[in-house]
């Protein structure tokens, strides 16, 4: 004899009821921490926090590629690799890719492509020349000669002023050096220095996390599953709320 | 599922760049003028550390004069990035801002003339604060601090040019 429809309707709400539970369980408990935390990101100090894993920043494309260059400079040893320009592994705040580095009395000039640095004895960032003080962009390479910095950009060479703020065109031939790769040893090292530097905010990544971004598209669908879960247990839970018909 | 998950897209964001700073200067100024430089001496970098909470990050800041006008291109970190921004000071009184280069991931909001234009007309009174309050955008507090500090800044340093 088989069961009465009501009875067997109610036996399948509450079957599906169990199971949807059972599997939106664990997205559902994430959802509901990481919402928790992010609500209180300052209480739990997440704001502070960063995260430096290699897999984060994967997801970030924060990881650097390409090949580490450098240049060294007396005791002193400049870098760049995908981006960012390193003084004795200390991240420096100049945007383009690293063309030279040359000393100048004592004085160290940093040269990107779209920017030149002039930096003290003590690392002191004394000036930050962009286009505005520059010759035509890019910058190809810099040297020293007779007390005097000289660029090669657009073509020509450029002779700057001792205080670095005016320039004029020369038709002197200088010799520039090229940037030699790093060893294993520094790359290493120039590595960890990048990782630390790009490191996310606990609370970013907690945020993607729990927004299903940090993971792209399987995330996203994943959250969205989450949520209609939600929706689908509701219904769920009322229909089986309702009292039982005698 | 954790390669799955894995697998999929990212969340990086890029930099916004709103006008080239030598374009804010030719719109400011009417052409390009040579470029100058404050070197800051041991009390105006005290005055610069008490602005803006910290040593500014060169120790010459260069600035452009045509007329009465002076413009300044300067730079502050809202939370992690630097914010570009450039500043026309004349007569002692904001005449012009406008973010440049916007690195940050979250609050863009600060670049919007909507904002910016509270800076126009500001003044520094006595301890080189603004004449005036900047209204808070939610969720951009940091870079709307870094652009006040950014505009008391450039008025102290319109004071101290020679």
């Amino acid at each position: 004899m088989s069961e009465p429809a009501p009875r067997r309707r109610r036996h399948n709400t509450r079957k599906w009821h169990r199971w949807l539970g059972l599997i939106a369980a664990l997205p559902l408990l994430w959802l509901s921490l990481s919402g928790i935390l992010l609500n209180h990101a300052e209480f739990f100090g997440l704001n502070d926090r960063q995260v430096s894993a290699g897999w984060v920043l994967k997801r970030y494309h924060q990881l650097p590629e390409g090949e580490p260059r450098g240049i060294t400079i007396g005791d002193r040893k400049v870098a760049f690799w995908d981006g960012l320009t390193f003084l004795d592994k200390e991240f420096l705040e100049i945007p383009g890719q690293l063309v030279g580095a040359v000393a100048l009395k004592n004085q160290l000039i940093i040269a990107t492509d779209e920017r030149i640095a002039i930096l003290d004895g003590t690392g002191e960032m004394v000036l930050d020349l962009d286009e505005l003080s520059l010759p035509p962009l890019p910058i190809e390479t810099v040297t020293v000669d007779k007390e005097r910095l000289f660029v090669f950009s657009g073509k020509s060479f450029w002779r700057f002023s001792e205080d670095f703020l005016r320039f004029e065109e020369t038709s002197t031939h200088k010799v520039f050096k090229s940037l030699p790769l790093l060893d294993d040893a520094d790359r290493e090292s120039l590595s960890n220095a990048i990782m630390t530097r790009r490191a996310m905010p606990l609370s970013r990544v907690i945020l993607d996390a729990h927004s299903g971004k940090l993971f792209g598209w399987p995330g996203w669908l994943l959250t969205d599953l989450a949520a209609a879960s939600v929706i689908v247990l509701t219904i769920l839970g009322l229909g089986l709320f309702k009292k039982r018909q005698a | 599922m954790t390669a799955l998950l894995l697998s999929g897209g990212s969340a990086f964001s890029a930099d916004r760049v709103y006008q080239k700073p030598s374009e804010f200067i030719q719109q400011s100024l009417g052409k390009i003028p040579a470029t100058q430089a404050i070197a800051l001496s041991s009390a105006q970098k005290k005055a610069v550390r008490a602005i803006i909470g910290k040593s500014y990050k060169t120790s010459s800041i260069r600035y452009w004069s045509a007329g009465s006008k002076t413009a300044f291109i300067l730079e502050e970190i809202g939370k992690v990035e630097y914010i570009t921004t450039g500043f026309v000071v004349s007569g002692g009184k904001i005449s012009s801002v406008k973010v440049l280069v916007y690195r940050e991931t979250h609050g863009w909001e600060v670049g919007r003339p909507a904002f910016t234009k509270q800076l126009v007309g500001a003044k520094l009174t006595a301890g080189n604060q603004l004449n005036r309050q900047v209204r808070n955008i939610a969720g951009a507090t940091l870079s709307v601090r870094a652009l006040t500090k950014l505009g008391r800044l450039a008025l102290y340093l319109e004071s101290i040019k020679k």
